[in-house]
């Protein structure tokens, strides 16, 4: 579970959003949304310690955040970040079994029967056992995003904060990866996603979390938000809400006249 | 593991060919002679010039082979030698500088080992961000301090009259175990092994800096403190190898490439790895050193230029082409 209370974000002295309360309970899978520099990034990091809080409280599963040491952080949250890999020589196993790194003391070099446990089981969540031995650079995109969540599988962290895990993905390749994510929050984790595209976010997330306008604008489930006009104040342009078949929403924007 | 076996082999065989090879060759059959003697001519050269001389290089480059692997693991680049910080410039310099002075032989290491030290510290601090170190700008400090040194040291040797001093100056620079023996090693080997130490304990944490910085955050490493061990075990390495053998580039850079090729990039096999490699590639190229021109000598860092850079270079490009 993740409570933010009366939470700031500023970069510098700038302050990006303003006042940020809500809470994401265990099994929920929320959506990050909001514009382009909007802070949905910075507001990923500070809930995982790598970016400093100025004013304002974040509790993970009870414990302040500012209290735990980064050991006990990296036993709570897992944090995929979007940012690029260059080492050609490490394996998609070497990736994985990374995640094991805040399960064992920094001294033990050898991997524990939980840790070889783990990194199978994690494996096997993403579908990508027989990768094991290839080398992560030579992985699609989809196959790479599978890994980092993997990775974060491995590290056994209740709470998984992914900025942007569909950015470069086909449509395809992108329902899976957030099939996945759903299928661990029905398993218990708490899930907070950044994605740019409103309905595959509306088509995977129980509630959305809607950033704009230096503040927190929502954070109700899709219907309620596509309903509402708060999209329209976040992002400047109108947008036109279509029932499904099956009575939700979908969002299209459409050209001011 | 079969990989750490196959060097630890190679190190032994060419700990074996260094003590055996030089100006004077041994049998086999007078050497294990002399390894129970203690007076006659085989024992003094077994005991007093070979057997120092083949240790003190072996673990030159061991320190130069574990501070290149900790050093390229650190800026996530692998073009970085451990003399990079400034150690062996600020080490030569004053060595130079204590050289013009008058200052006793003897003594030259350990001066060379507190300038490499100080002046790594120097780098460190001028490339120190928030509670970490900025991997840029350690690169660009250390070059540039690095520069600043070489231009005082060739100051100095533009103003020597002494042909001796000058010799002696460019002995150092050249990077040779000539003229060093036991009491080099007694002083810089405590603090080699306290570096190797440190690379071993550090090693988790550098794997998990391959994923880059802020995904070892998130894992739960403690980044800016493990910058710091592993910059402070990389300097005493690094000052302990000049103390030795003065500026003896390339083993650092070239060990960590072909170590990971041997036994792949996980830190803990890797360390050691490159201490055997590094050691095995220094105890050979000084044997080479010792007998190519005898009875007189090829400084070690010329024979490494010389013989490994082409190997060095035939390795890449035929990487290049088997990853293409």
């Amino acid at each position: 579970m993740i409570e933010v209370a009366r939470l700031n974000l500023s970069i510098g002295d700038r302050t990006l959003v303003g006042d940020i309360n809500v809470t994401i309970e265990r099994g929920e899978f929320v959506a990050l949304l909001g514009p382009n520099g909007v802070g949905k990034t910075t507001f990923l990091r500070s809930l995982c310690g790598l970016h400093s809080i100025p004013s304002g409280h974040v509790r993970i599963d009870g414990a302040e955040l500012t209290a735990l040491s980064a050991l006990q952080r990296a036993r709570r949250i897992a944090y995929l970040a979007t940012d690029d890999l260059f080492d050609d020589a490490l394996t998609v196993r070497d990736i994985v079994a990374s995640g094991r790194y805040a399960h064992r003391s920094w001294w033990r070099w050898d991997e524990s029967p939980q840790d070889t446990d783990a990194i199978a089981n994690a494996l096997e969540a993403v579908r990508m056992s027989d990768f094991a031995l290839r080398r992560f650079l030579t992985l699609s995109s989809g196959e790479r995003q599978r890994i980092w969540i993997a990775m974060a599988l491995a590290q056994e962290a209740p709470v998984l904060l992914l900025d942007e895990p569909t950015g470069h993905l086909d449509v395809r390749v992108a329902h899976a990866i957030l099939g996945l994510l759903r299928e661990r929050a029905r398993a218990g984790a708490t899930i907070l996603c950044a994605i740019h595209d409103l309905n595959e976010a509306a088509a995977f997330a129980d509630r959305m979390l809607l950033f704009g306008c230096e503040q927190m604008l929502a954070c109700e489930p899709p219907d309620a938000l596509f309903a509402s006009r708060h999209l329209e104040a976040a992002y400047g342009i109108s947008m036109h809400p279509l029932a499904l078949p099956d009575g939700s929403l979908r969002v299209f924007p459409t050209q001011d006249a | 593991m079969r990989g750490l076996v196959a060097l630890t082999l190679a190190t032994i065989a060419s700990g074996v060919i260094g003590i055996l090879a030089g100006a004077t060759w041994f049998a086999p059959a007078t050497f294990l002679a002399a390894i129970t003697q203690h007076h006659g001519d085989a024992a003094i050269i077994l005991w007093q010039l070979r057997l120092p001389r083949v240790i003190l290089v072996a673990v030159t480059g061991a320190c130069l082979g574990i501070g290149g692997a900790l050093l390229q693991g650190l800026l996530r680049n692998p073009l970085v030698d451990p003399y990079l910080i400034g150690t062996s410039a600020g080490a030569a310099c004053a060595i130079a500088i204590g050289v013009v002075a008058g200052v006793a032989a003897p003594a030259l290491p350990a001066i060379g080992f507190v300038a490499g030290l100080a002046t790594a510290l120097l780098v460190a601090v001028l490339a120190r961000r928030g509670s970490g170190i900025d991997a840029n700008r350690l690169i660009v400090a250390g070059v540039s301090v690095s520069a600043l040194l070489s231009a005082i040291i060739t100051v100095v040797l533009l103003h020597v009259n002494d042909i001796d001093a000058s010799q002696q100056i460019l002995g150092w620079l050249a990077g040779s175990p000539a003229g060093r023996g036991w009491p080099e090693l007694r002083a810089a080997v405590p603090y080699a092994v306290i570096g190797a130490i440190v690379a071993m304990l550090m090693s988790r944490p550098l794997d998990a800096l391959r994923l880059g910085d802020q995904r070892a955050r998130a894992l739960g490493v403690e980044v800016g403190a493990v910058e710091w061990l592993i910059l402070g075990a990389t300097a005493l390495l690094a000052a302990a190898a000049v103390s030795l053998c003065g500026m003896l580039g390339f083993v650092g850079l070239i060990v960590p490439h072909i170590a990971r090729r041997a036994v792949g990039s996980q830190a803990v096999t890797l360390i050691p790895a490159c201490a055997l490699l590094g050691a095995t590639l220094t105890i050979l190229a000084d044997a080479l050193g010792r007998t190519i021109v005898a009875p007189s000598e090829v400084p070690l860092g010329v024979i490494l230029a010389f013989f490994g850079v082409p190997a060095f270079l035939y390795l890449l490009t035929k990487k290049e082409r088997a990853s293409r």
